[in-house]
């Protein structure tokens, strides 16, 4: 099949448009099934959350390759820095479903809706100050380091922090230092061009960050299989004391008002995995509703019950 | 030795006592802008934990945040104060960490750096930030104003023996260079941390000094020949607002600190005193305080309060 405008050059194809698996080794260690359910619990926290009315929130559809895999992928001991668009990774970690409705509507901590954090969980808190979680992430890692090898941390975050100088701070401090930093850089294609606030620099973060000495690998968002090598790779390095790395991952997002161009279905990661199980005859419709129905019912039960505690306590003040 | 050499032999002392403790900034490894981690680096025991970090203002100070939150003691080295200024973004975040970053965690963190002038180098070399400083909510910030009391502060800040709230110890650049024997230093504080202290007993007014301006105070009040109490506030913020005004009740008070008037730390003092201390008061409350800059090496010592203009305002509120 001939790419599209969507997609992004210089990355290698582990699970091709079609669905079709390349590279078995890449999946080696990976259950795709429990996998795609994952992702698809993190389309529907994504839909459920765009009802919440949430200040300044951004759907994540379409990034959830690289925040739900990250997720699985980190040990107990590692620790992620989330940006505000990878609230999905909490409950992957652990996180209580109750306890996640309260952080996400701003019951909890801070009361800042939309923002979690959880130390005993290894959930790093997104700071107010655009980008700031990326140097407390190298900090966390630093300690980590001082501690000895086989842990690490992983700080996830769009494309547009990388012409900031907290990212190029952060990338300096963690050379300088040889933490055991992953930098998850979210990127997106902008087929129509990029609007003058992107501020992109280069296509490629990978590169550039490769051309500053830092281990990098960039991958296509929408190719699971190829984001879970790529992280899995990186996560490695650095807790085996090989140093900080970065991965960009290339997603498309799905629901933004500032893409119009009807995105092709083989970019959504779902869609190309469901496609993937199907021809491993691994899919069915039933098997997608019993999904659903059950993603949609933990969520509904959770922020409906903190929704009506919070009325309750409003009608009580 | 001077207070620097002295208090670079302390920082040793504080990596070897406590384990979670790191020192971090710029050329550490090479002894640091100030030469304050220069003994650590000569024990081959604590070089792994003087960790040098590029100059990122904003970064380097999150960085310091996440060591802290993870459990560890990082002690900043800064070459000015005024670095604050550039990272303000992390401080404001260093402040609010505590309450924000999801559980029971808190960020004992430590800055170290110099402040005001002293070192000849104007600009951002010789401005005294204090104010900005004091402006970060949930930031304790505290200035050195006796010299002979530097190794007892810089225990006491890096002890968090009273809560874990971070803290920033300003060294003024006038009393670092002093020369002293080691065994001239004052070994503990004996009193809280940030409390007011009565260095000087007087009954004919009272000036309230915070760093660099103490010993012009002392100055000023020898050429009045008047008998002047003296008051060092060392602790900005929190203000140690029951010890201020316990020593505020003679009701003719100065107030002096190094840099400019404006929103600077006197006008916090002198709404202190105008609030709490209005039944006390004989005489207006006269600020005297160090230029607004921007300051060139050649006149830097004008961001320091003038010793000659402190005298006449205490001459003011005394025969008001």
């Amino acid at each position: 099949m001939e790419p599209s405008p969507w997609d992004p050059e210089g990355v290698e194809q582990s699970l091709d448009a079609e669905g079709q698996l390349l590279d078995r080794r890449a999946a080696h260690g990976l259950d795709l099934r429990a996998l795609y359910k994952r992702l698809v619990a993190a389309r529907l926290l994504d839909l459920r959350l765009s009802r919440l009315g949430l200040p300044m929130w951004v759907s994540s559809a379409g990034e959830e390759a690289a925040t739900v895999l990250s997720a699985m992928l980190a040990g107990p001991e590692d620790w992620l820095y989330p940006s505000v668009r990878d609230l999905a990774l909490a409950p992957i970690r652990g996180m209580d479903v109750d306890e996640f409705a309260q952080q996400v509507l701003g019951a909890a901590y801070n009361g800042r809706p939309g923002a979690i954090a959880a130390a005993d969980l290894g959930i790093g808190h997104a700071p107010e100050t655009l980008g700031l979680h990326l140097p407390l992430a190298a900090g966390q890692a630093h300690a980590q380091k001082l501690a000895g090898p086989g842990r690490m941390t992983a700080a996830l975050f769009g494309e547009g922090l990388t012409t900031t100088a907290m990212f190029h701070e952060t990338v300096a401090l963690a050379f300088a230092c040889d933490l055991p930093l992953v930098l998850v850089c979210k990127s997106q294609l902008w087929p129509e061009g990029a609007p003058a606030e992107a501020g992109l620099l280069g296509d490629s973060v990978a590169e550039r960050v490769k051309a500053c000495g830092l281990w990098s690998r960039r991958v296509d968002g929408a190719d699971v299989v190829g984001v879970y090598a790529a992280l899995d790779q990186a996560f490695r390095r650095a807790r085996d004391g090989r140093g900080p790395g970065l991965v960009e991952v290339v997603a498309t997002r799905l629901q933004t008002g500032e893409q119009s161009a009807d995105v092709p279905a083989h970019r959504d990661p779902l869609e190309r995995l469901r496609r993937h199980l199907d021809r491993e005859k691994q899919w069915t419709p039933t098997f997608q509703d019993v999904i659903e129905a059950e993603v949609r019912g933990v969520l509904e039960r959770a922020f409906s019950h903190v929704q009506r505690q919070a009325a309750v306590r409003e009608g009580s003040a | 030795m001077n207070v620097l050499e002295r208090l670079s032999e302390v920082m040793a002392e504080l990596l070897r006592d406590d384990l979670r403790r790191v020192v971090l900034g710029e050329d550490v490894r090479e002894g640091g802008m100030l030469g304050l981690s220069r003994a650590s680096m000569q024990d081959p025991a604590l070089g792994l934990r003087v960790l040098a970090t590029p100059l990122t203002p904003v970064a380097s100070l999150a960085h310091a945040t996440g060591l802290a939150l993870a459990g560890r003691r990082p002690i900043v080295l800064l070459a000015s104060a005024t670095a604050l200024l550039e990272g303000y973004g992390a401080l404001r975040e260093l402040g609010r960490v505590a309450a924000t970053a999801g559980g029971e965690r808190s960020a004992p963190v430590l800055i170290v750096a110099p402040t005001g002038p002293g070192f000849g180098l104007g600009g951002d070399g010789a401005d005294s930030p204090e104010a900005a400083l004091t402006a970060v909510p949930g930031l304790r910030v505290l200035v050195l104003g006796d010299a002979l009391e530097a190794v007892a502060m810089l225990r006491a800040c890096a002890s968090f023996d009273d809560g874990e709230a971070p803290t920033v110890l300003l060294l003024p650049r006038a009393l670092v260079l002093r020369e002293f024997m080691a065994d001239d230093f004052k070994p503990s504080l004996g009193r809280p941390l940030g409390a007011a202290r009565v260095v000087r007993e007087g009954a004919a007014a009272t000036v309230f000094a915070v760093g660099a301006a103490v010993d012009q105070a002392f100055a000023a009040v020898e050429a009045t020949g008047l008998e002047v109490a003296i008051v060092e506030v060392s602790g900005l913020a929190p203000l140690d607002e029951a010890g201020i005004l316990a020593a505020a009740t003679g009701g003719k008070l100065v107030v002096t600190h190094p840099g400019g008037r404006a929103h600077g730390p006197g006008a916090e003092l002198v709404a202190l005193l105008a609030d709490r201390a209005i039944l006390h008061l004989d005489a207006p409350v006269l600020r005297v305080t160090g230029a607004e800059g921007p300051l060139t090496g050649r006149d830097e010592s004008a961001g320091l309060p003038d010793v000659e203009a402190i005298a006449a305002a205490i001459t003011r509120v005394a025969t008001y």
